[in-house]
């Protein structure tokens, strides 16, 4: 009965996606899963996640294009990692592989947080669970930072990334500037740029 | 009709954040005037949010849900808090990959990916300062931990999970001998 459900599920599914868009979504939804799972560190680590599977082992996008989707899924209000399975998803393959993306990578934190609800005293205060968190916490900044060099690799190389970089860093350290008003503060200076070159300021 | 209500008010939370800590205002004051939850609760959520993997909001509204209104309560939730994600970053999903060839968005990236960057080299700053040290002492073990990490990413080319795991493995046996001593 519940397998001729699905197999019904998955016709109706191929006749509006197509066979080879479903494919896809569903290898989407197992690899945002497999990342879901080991997002700690406020997220963060997902970069490195996405860095390992779909930059070098399955090719699907460049360095450049993953930085591209990290600031973009950053400037959309909500949560930054779901945003940014939303649009790697979309490009590849529709609004279906973005949505499998999406369920993916929280699926993990809903089964797990489902599980604790009902048992949250015991892992509170439990000293094994501690330090197991302990030693994470100890590798997140590694698992971001190997990221961020890597992928920074590019914009390192021109002096205009360089001083950006240098004077976006200097002002997050001085001021609690919001990430947003960053980006967006990129995007004026972009078109102000495009304008002094186009029509010429001397 | 609760599993309205919970739907609703995370989409708020959703829509009027951006991610992490900066929900837990928003969160607090939801779950306050809907007497979902105490601040001591919400407390002790981040607290268990930070030892599970997945975002902050995921994990809040499982927790609220299924404490208001049970399994479904805890999958209205999460709906509710992922509308962003399905709605507006749809969207935008949308009009960047149909611009994203486009010689304008070549010249925004230029600008906005070492912007990018430098977020994430303050986040990474900000994360060092609280991982490695505690009350004003570093934490060698802590760093111990770090460096190998580091190595065994950049030199070896160990996965994410394969490094989380044996981070872990590492904090209970160090923390544990340290103990004893």
């Amino acid at each position: 009965m519940s397998s001729a459900l699905l197999e019904w599920s998955q016709e109706v599914v191929i006749e509006i996606m197509g066979e080879e868009r479903m494919k896809t979504g569903l290898i989407l939804l197992a690899f945002f899963f497999k990342i879901g799972c080991f997002t700690f560190g406020g997220g963060w680590s997902i970069l490195a996640q996405m860095e390992q599977e779909f930059v070098n082992k399955k090719k699907w996008i460049t360095k450049e294009e993953l930085l591209d989707l990290v600031a973009v899924g950053k400037s959309v209000p909500g949560i930054m990692i779901t945003n940014i399975g939303m649009l790697f998803g979309y490009q590849m393959a529709g609004w279906f592989g973005g949505v499998c993306a999406v369920i993916g990578i929280v699926l993990p934190s809903v089964l797990i947080l489902s599980v604790i609800t009902f048992g949250y005293d015991v892992v509170k205060n439990n000293y094994w669970c501690h330090c197991a968190l302990e030693g994470i916490q100890a590798a997140v900044v590694p698992i971001i930072g190997s990221a961020a060099l890597s992928l920074g690799k590019e914009v390192f190389r021109s002096r205009k990334g360089q001083v950006i970089c240098l004077a976006v860093f200097l002002l997050c350290m001085i001021t609690d500037i919001s990430n947003v008003a960053l980006v967006i503060l990129g995007v004026i200076a972009a078109f102000l740029g495009r304008g002094v070159k186009r029509h010429g300021i001397s | 009709m609760v599993y309205l209500e919970l739907f609703w008010s995370f989409m708020k939370i959703g829509f009027t954040s951006f991610g992490g800590m900066s929900m837990i205002p928003l969160i607090l004051e939801e779950m306050q005037s809907h007497q979902w939850m105490t601040a001591e609760d919400l407390a002790n959520l981040v607290a268990i949010a930070e030892m599970t993997p997945g975002p902050l909001g995921v994990n809040c509204a499982t927790f609220a849900g299924t404490q208001t209104a049970g399994v479904l309560g805890g999958i209205v939730a999460v709906l509710g808090v992922l509308m962003p994600a399905f709605t507006l970053t749809l969207l935008v999903a949308i009009f960047y990959t149909r611009f994203r060839k486009s010689e304008v968005m070549a010249e925004i990236m230029s600008w906005v990916r070492p912007i990018c960057i430098a977020m994430i080299l303050a986040v990474i700053l900000t994360l060092g300062k609280e991982n490695y040290f505690t009350d004003g002492k570093s934490d060698w073990i802590a760093v111990g931990i770090g460096v190998a990490m580091l190595y065994l990413i950049m030199k070896r080319k160990w996965t994410v999970p394969k490094v989380i795991g044996s981070s872990a493995v590492l904090g209970i046996v160090l923390y544990t001998l340290s103990g004893l001593v």
